[in-house]
């Protein structure tokens, strides 16, 4: 293999890691403050896929508009699953939460097939994303660079949010414990929406990069990345965002690499992360960056 | 059990068995064949509901070990002829290439491997808890899947296996289900079974009281996949068909519906509600299609019957967490006591219910 | 052992090795930053009542912990009958003989009054999971053998009444009986009580006291019981083990608790 050709697998991992890092954050994030595997976080990032092709195509909003318009609804829409589903169980059996974490996301798939069909559709990417550069010998997409820059960009201001304002120590507050969070006079309910909210716009950040690089949607995109976001998350340390990034990275470059270095291995591809995820799992359940909590009795 | 609800329990299989013969001989094909997906989606529900009911442990690879009960039983079933013509790709490996079992030998090892199955990923999975468990569960069953789309001389791929003998008729299929409530209701009735259920109520105290926590998760994993491989065998000899695509999450979420909706710790509610699920299901279908009425034309569309199951579990986790029977199971005694009918119209009525009436 | 010369010894720990049932040795507990027993020591005799006292959060239910083997201890050891027990697993922890109750009941509430006490017999089950499942005449005797010692024990704790109803439904001082009930079907040597009187008034306290009397004579046990009623601690306990800040402060006979300035100040909140 030559030098040129790794260098263009190794930039292809850091893309495709930098969406992963994006879309494990919203579970990670939802984990540390719940508790609770949010199953339908793939298939809000799929929604928001589907929110541009609607503005761009249909109603034909510039993209620049569109896309900004793309998180706002990403957002209200990963709030309106909170409060729905998730809320009214807050006091339920942990079992109950996750079927009806099933149950939402197995909803807006269905939704999705009969509200837009099940047919894929193109995804509008923006001219100035698909222009090819070239270096050296070999010409790469410029989307390719964009990823992680963008990424990089949107990290910086979750951690300025995270660690830098009130409304982040409020959230890591919630995150420790509700009840004392409630007793210092901190809106757990305002908090958890906000967490939501935060976590599906990265998400649509996530889904809007994916769409321009594989440039096609369709109801259950969602269910693979989806699950592989979370392996990341549970990698990295759930709870943990800088965990989820190290995670998206590491699940990311380490498929490409497979695929690149043992092509024999390509059809199981999708398994590499599921069988990632049984072996952190078992000999380092709390990943690389969480930390072990002992249950109280 | 007294004399009473002896005979009554034995007129009841007399019942049944009449009905399954007339069915068998009068019914027309396509109900037969509803039946048939009724009574294996009550197997498939009732050995779920050992492992997530009754056990507590939130499992959702059981689509994974119906894979593997329908390829084994499909595998053995199917005449050598068939089997070289469909694996034109790859040729099927050899002992199992010339290989035909016996219809019930065949179901019996596709239940055997696939509860093998579940103890090479139960043993290291059920070192999880909750949430984690799940996850992994449904990673295993997808590995399966994978490993299945990619394994063309064993399993022909993603072609999948055609003409597998239709051997599934209603004997079958009600015979099994009948066995399979009998074998785990045995189970759940025994010391083991309890067990089982202290350690869903609470782990720690279930440990603390000398309960080996592993020995009795893996019982019941293993139990749970041995009777879900002999739903996936029972099924792939009614289908004729099968592909590793079917096997996937949605399966395992169709028979989460069904012991959810009938109650998580209820056999009797997994049976009504597998009859229900899979009846709907049949009724249901032309959401998906266009009917013309006569008076008006109905304009279904694809994916709309599936938006109303997975809007109905939403609905029966939010509003209904105990689903139909909650833990409770059906009772001779309960059934012949006056006030269980009379309970819901008295209620209404708000008649207070009259003390000692309830046999106690 | 001669039991005459028990109470002579103010301080156990001193006592030779062989002669205690249990035996802590040096047991500590962290978690992450915070320890919550350090370096603690327990001897237990046969046949004795001891208390284990001290303010909220000073680590004595930790220390049911490490014994219990829900929590493996950092550091240090613990033997039982001079075994090594340490870090070894709970199940086989009960299974050799000690067995507890929990300071927040934790009963199997969704299930029958019988079934939470038929659940902790469980583990003298010989008859494997098949010959269970095939209900075979064996596994039939053993199971009847349990029902019978089961209800025994609920007509001697004065549940039976109850036996039918879900054990979530009874009320508090019926569900730390059952608790109890259920700690004794599993035939333990040693019993450990975490706060047995909690939430009770005075006189349910005393009856409580006598409860356990009985129970120690006719089941031939040694306790061993955090509590935080004094009058119960003072009445019941042959020797007092005072823990503050997971470190122990004291450890003798009541009279001697009684007069301890560094307990008394442990509880009057003096710093030192
Ligand atoms: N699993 C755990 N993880 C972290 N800290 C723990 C854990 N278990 C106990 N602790 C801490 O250890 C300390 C001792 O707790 P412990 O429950 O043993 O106290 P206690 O003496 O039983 O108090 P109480 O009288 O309130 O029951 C407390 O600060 C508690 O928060
Ligand atoms: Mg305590």
């Amino acid at each position: 293999m030559t030098l040129n050709l790794f260098l263009q697998h190794l930039s292809n991992g850091i893309s495709l890691g930098s969406l992963y890092a994006l879309i494990a954050i919203g579970y990670t994030m939802v984990y540390g403050i719940l508790r609770l595997i949010n199953f339908a976080h793939g298939d809000i990032f799929m929604m928001a896929t589907y929110f541009a092709f609607f503005g761009v195509i249909i109603f034909a909003i510039p993209w620049y508009i569109s896309f900004p318009l793309v998180l706002i609804l990403t957002a209200l829409l990963g709030i309106l699953v909170e409060a729905s589903a998730y809320r009214p169980l807050r006091d339920a059996p942990k079992i109950s939460i996750l079927i009806s974490a099933i149950g939402v996301s197995f909803l807006l798939e269905n939704l999705a097939t009969v509200l837009f069909g099940g047919v894929p559709k193109p995804f509008p990417t923006p001219e100035i994303f698909t222009s090819m550069v070239k270096i050296g010998t070999v010409s790469i997409q410029k989307l390719t660079f964009y990823i992680p820059v963008i990424t990089i960009v949107f990290l910086f201001s979750l951690f300025y949010l995270i660690y830098r304002t009130k409304t982040g120590m409020a959230m890591r507050a919630v995150s420790r414990d509700h009840e004392t969070a409630k007793v210092m006079g901190i809106n757990v309910n305002l908090i958890i929406s906000l967490t939501f909210g935060i976590g599906s716009a990265l998400a649509a950040v996530g889904g809007l990069m994916w769409g321009m690089k594989f440039p096609q949607i369709a109801p259950l995109m969602g269910i693979i990345p989806g699950l592989k976001c979370f392996i990341a998350a549970v990698i990295g340390g759930i709870g943990n965002i800088y965990g989820a990034v190290i995670g998206g990275f590491i699940l990311g470059i380490g498929e490409i690499m497979i695929v690149a270095f043992l092509p024999d291995l390509t059809g199981y591809r999708d398994a590499f992360a599921f069988i990632l995820l049984i072996v952190i799992l078992l000999y380092k359940p709390t990943g690389i960056m969480g930390e072990k909590i002992a249950e109280k009795v | 059990m007294n004399t009473r609800n002896k005979i009554l329990t034995a007129i009841s299989i007399l019942a049944l068995s009449l009905f399954v013969f007339y069915a068998d001989r009068h019914f027309d094909i396509y109900v037969v064949r509803i039946l048939n997906v009724c009574a294996i989606y009550t197997i498939l529900g009732l050995s779920m509901n050992l492992v997530n009911g009754f056990t507590g442990l939130f499992s959702l690879g059981h689509a994974g070990f119906m894979a593997v009960g329908a390829y084994t039983t499909a595998l053995l079933t199917m005449p050598v002829d068939v089997k070289q013509q469909i694996f034109y790709m790859e040729p099927l490996i050899k002992p199992l290439n010339a290989m035909v079992l016996p219809f019930p030998a065949a179901l019996f090892l596709g239940g055997v491997l696939a509860a093998l199955t579940g103890y090479l990923i139960g043993a290291p999975a059920l070192r999880l808890k909750g949430d984690y468990l799940a996850i992994a569960t449904l990673g295993f069953g997808e590995i399966i899947r994978v490993i299945f789309t990619n394994t063309q001389n064993i399993t022909n791929g993603a072609l999948g296996l055609k003409g597998i003998p239709a051997i599934t008729n209603l004997w079958w299929s009600f015979g099994t289900a009948a066995f399979t409530l009998l074998v785990l209701a045995s189970i759940v009735n025994s010391s083991f079974g309890k067990a089982m259920k202290a350690i869903r109520e609470d782990e720690i105290a279930a440990e603390s009281m000398g309960i080996d926590l592993f020995k009795h998760k893996i019982l019941s994993f293993i139990t749970g996949a041995f009777f879900a491989g002999i739903g996936g065998g029972l099924l792939a000899n009614l289908l004729g068909t099968i592909d590793p695509k079917m096997f996937n999450f949605i399966f395992t979420f169709n028979i989460l519906l069904i012991i959810v909706l009938g109650g998580m710790g209820s056999f009797t509610g997994t049976i009504i509600s597998a009859f229900i699920i899979t009846i709907a299901n049949e009724v249901l279908r032309f959401l998906d299609e266009s009917i013309n009425l006569g008076f008006i034309v109905f304009q279904g569309k694809v994916g709309l019957r599936a938006v109303v199951f997975s809007a109905l579990l939403m609905v029966v986790v939010l509003f209904y967490r105990n689903g139909l029977m909650g833990t409770n199971e059906f009772s001779w005694d309960r059934v012949l006591d006056k006030n269980f009918w009379l309970k819901p119209w008295l209620k209404l009525r708000r008649i207070p219910l009259r003390k000692g009436g309830n046999g106690k | 052992m001669n039991p005459s010369n028990l109470h002579s010894i103010s301080d156990q720990i001193t006592m030779p090795e062989q002669e205690a049932l249990l035996t802590a040795a040096k047991i500590t507990m962290r978690f992450g930053g915070l320890t919550a027993v350090r370096d603690f020591n327990l001897a237990l005799h046969k046949g004795e009542i001891v208390a284990l006292i001290g303010p909220n959060g000073a680590g004595k239910t930790t220390v049911f912990n490490m014994i219990t083997g829900v929590y493996k201890p950092s550091e240090g050891k613990i033997y039982f009958m001079n075994q090594d027990i340490t870090g070894v697993r709970p199940d086989l922890i009960t299974k050799s003989g000690i067995a507890r109750t929990f300071q927040n009941i934790r009963l199997f509430k969704g299930l029958s009054v019988l079934d939470n006490v038929l659940i902790a017999n469980h583990l003298h089950l010989e008859s494997g999971f098949i010959q269970a499942t095939m209900k075979l005449p064996g596994y039939r005797k053993e199971e009847k053998a349990f029902r019978e010692k089961s209800l025994a024990l609920l007509e001697r704790v004065d549940l039976i009444g109850s036996c039918n109803d879900k054990a979530g439904a009874l009320p508090y001082g019926m569900q730390r009986k059952l608790e109890i009930a259920r700690a004794l079907a599993t035939n333990p040597k040693i019993l450990l009580l975490d706060e047995p009187a909690a939430g009770m008034n005075p006189r349910e306290a005393n009856d409580l006291t006598s409860f356990i009397y009985q129970i120690k004579a006719e089941f031939d046990l040694t306790i061993l019981m955090i509590e935080h009623h004094m009058d119960l601690v003072m009445d019941i306990s042959e020797r007092i083990y005072v823990l503050d800040y997971g470190i122990t402060i004291a450890c003798g006979t009541p009279s001697q608790i009684q007069n301890n300035q560094k307990v008394i100040e442990a509880y009057l909140g003096v710093d030192n």
